[in-house]
């Protein structure tokens, strides 16, 4: 429970030798074998390229972080609520797995191309998108996580008055917040791919992967380059972003007592 | 008996079979109010079988379940139970854990919250209101899966094994704890174990059970002076108990698989 026991400069400290160790090594192989700059940029090609053009960067920034953040979130509750049908109905978990299981076998590509012709340029396509890609992990945990409560626990709780409502939200619900959450720290960098890669098929958004497109296709490498470690960056934050939600929600899994800003109860 | 009180709880003509087998043979009992009633048996002797349709979460073949002189054959909620394991929600504190019934049924009352602070208090738990349960050793954690129970406000306590995962010192201190709850509390309380000491400790009778099929072999009352300390277990009374209740169980010749 209790793995990341080091001290806090210690979990900065390590990941950010690891950072520089590779752009050293990245910046003197440059040098080192004088690759032209269309081919591979310097760092420092791209850091330029950055202060250059980071105001195009920053809204493209903002704008795949809203796809990616709607999309998300989107994916995440419908899948959640997919699971929760399934859990209750077996008729329901009968007919949806094999199409689940068969919509993930279509390369998302390929979804993504029809899915413009469908919905347009706009936001809605990226939505959907980035939206698949979570759907289907959450899906598969919360389902796993709700089936997985002890079924004397569920007797217990029934024997004890509870009704289908009140075991769901008291017993069951909580029970999937782990599995839920490894899910979506799993599907947090993915959903970041499934936004570029729907900015791709449908590049009018300015998004950071329609960004990335343009640079590539005029041998802007330093600008690539530049739109990847956004990319990267924006990676990063999504998965920081999940790991502090669960952090917040489950409390019980890091301390020792409930967290003062949650307790509704008194001390005698 | 017509004139003898109405028990607290009976059961008469209680069986259940699983396909074809015969889990428990037709059996009668009657418990009164305030009795601390403790079932020993190997594996296989019905007691699970028993303890489940007292709680109501398994329907009998046949028979009825009377409390108070009230048919409770099949439904469940009518009486308090806890397992070997504790159950508790990791998410909830220990507080929470206690007012589980009250939570599951809709909000919790400043007075149900009141509750379930003395009880902690009472009983040893006060100063872990707010923990939650990861944060508790497997004994204290039993003590709140009792507190639990203890909440619901039911006459009838029934509890399968519920030290049966402790080690054996803790296990004896949650005996005489549990001992001590129960003379404050009277309730009526029904413990299954395969420990003849525990059962012996605990009891005002045992009651015993043989497998195949699982039926009552004898009922043993113990006249053993309350409170009772260490020095029971090596009282005349009580090893002439273990010796009559090892006698049922393994000279009977059909507990060699129970192991």
């Amino acid at each position: 429970m209790q793995l990341d026991k080091q001290p806090v400069w210690k979990t900065i400290l390590y990941p950010l030798i690891a950072f520089l160790l590779v752009i050293g090594i990245w910046w003197v192989s440059v040098i080192a074998y004088d690759i032209p700059r269309y081919v591979m940029p310097s760092p420092g090609d791209v850091w330029a390229h950055i202060l250059d053009d980071h105001v195009a960067l920053w809204i493209g920034f903002r704008v795949t972080f809203k796809e990616f953040i709607i999309g998300f979130v989107l994916g995440a509750f419908s899948g959640f609520a997919m699971a929760v049908a399934m859990d209750a109905s077996k008729t329901v978990r009968g007919v949806l797995y094999p199409i689940l299981i068969f919509s993930q076998a279509v390369p998302i590509i390929a979804i993504s191309a029809a899915l413009t012709i469908w919905l347009g340029f706009g936001l809605a396509p990226k939505l959907v998108i980035v939206a698949l890609v979570v759907f289907f992990p959450v899906v598969v945990n919360v389902l796993d996580g709700l089936r997985s409560v002890d079924a004397d626990l569920l007797r217990l709780a029934r024997s004890m008055g509870g009704n289908t409502w009140s075991i769901f939200r008291h017993v069951k619900m909580p029970a999937t917040l782990t599995p839920l959450f490894s899910a979506l720290k799993l599907s947090a960098t993915f959903s970041v791919t499934g936004a570029v890669i729907a900015e791709w098929s449908a590049s009018t958004s300015g998004g950071i992967g329609a960004y990335l497109m343009q640079a590539n296709s005029r041998l802007n490498t330093s600008g690539t380059f530049a739109a990847i470690a956004y990319l990267a960056l924006l990676g990063l934050v999504a998965f920081v972003l999940v790991i502090a939600v669960e952090h917040l929600l489950t409390p019980w899994r890091h301390k020792p007592t409930v967290p003062r800003w949650s307790s509704r109860f008194w001390r005698n | 008996m017509p004139e003898t009180p109405i028990p607290k709880l009976k059961l008469s003509g209680v069986s259940r079979s699983f396909d074809e087998n015969l889990a428990l043979a037709p059996t009668d009992i009657e418990i009164s109010e305030g009795e601390f009633i403790c079932v020993v048996g190997p594996s296989g002797c019905g007691k699970s079988t028993m303890f489940n349709i007292i709680a109501g979460v398994l329907q009998p073949s046949a028979g009825r379940v009377a409390l108070d002189g009230r048919d409770i054959t099949g439904k469940a909620g009518e009486v308090g139970y806890m397992l070997q394991k504790d159950l508790l929600l990791p998410w909830r504190t220990v507080l929470d854990n206690i007012c589980l019934g009250a939570i599951l049924h809709g909000r919790t009352t400043r007075k149900q919250r009141a509750e379930g602070v003395a009880l902690a208090n009472r009983y040893g738990l006060g100063d872990f209101i707010n923990h939650y349960p990861a944060a508790l050793s497997g004994g204290m954690r039993q003590r709140v899966a009792l507190m639990r129970t203890l909440a619901m406000h039911r006459d009838v306590l029934l509890l399968d094994e519920p030290f049966g995962a402790l080690d054996s010192m803790t296990r004896m201190a949650m005996q005489k704890w549990l001992l001590s709850v129960w003379a404050a509390e009277k309730r009526t309380v029904v413990f299954v174990t395969h420990d003849i000491d525990e059962a012996i400790f605990l009891a005002d009778r045992v009651v015993v059970m043989s497998p195949r099929p699982g039926r009552i072999r004898d009922i043993l009352p113990v006249t053993l002076p309350r409170p009772r300390g260490r020095d029971v277990y090596t009282s005349k009374e009580f090893l002439h108990l273990k010796d009559q209740i090892m006698t049922y169980i393994y000279d009977d010749g059909e507990a060699t698989d129970a192991a």
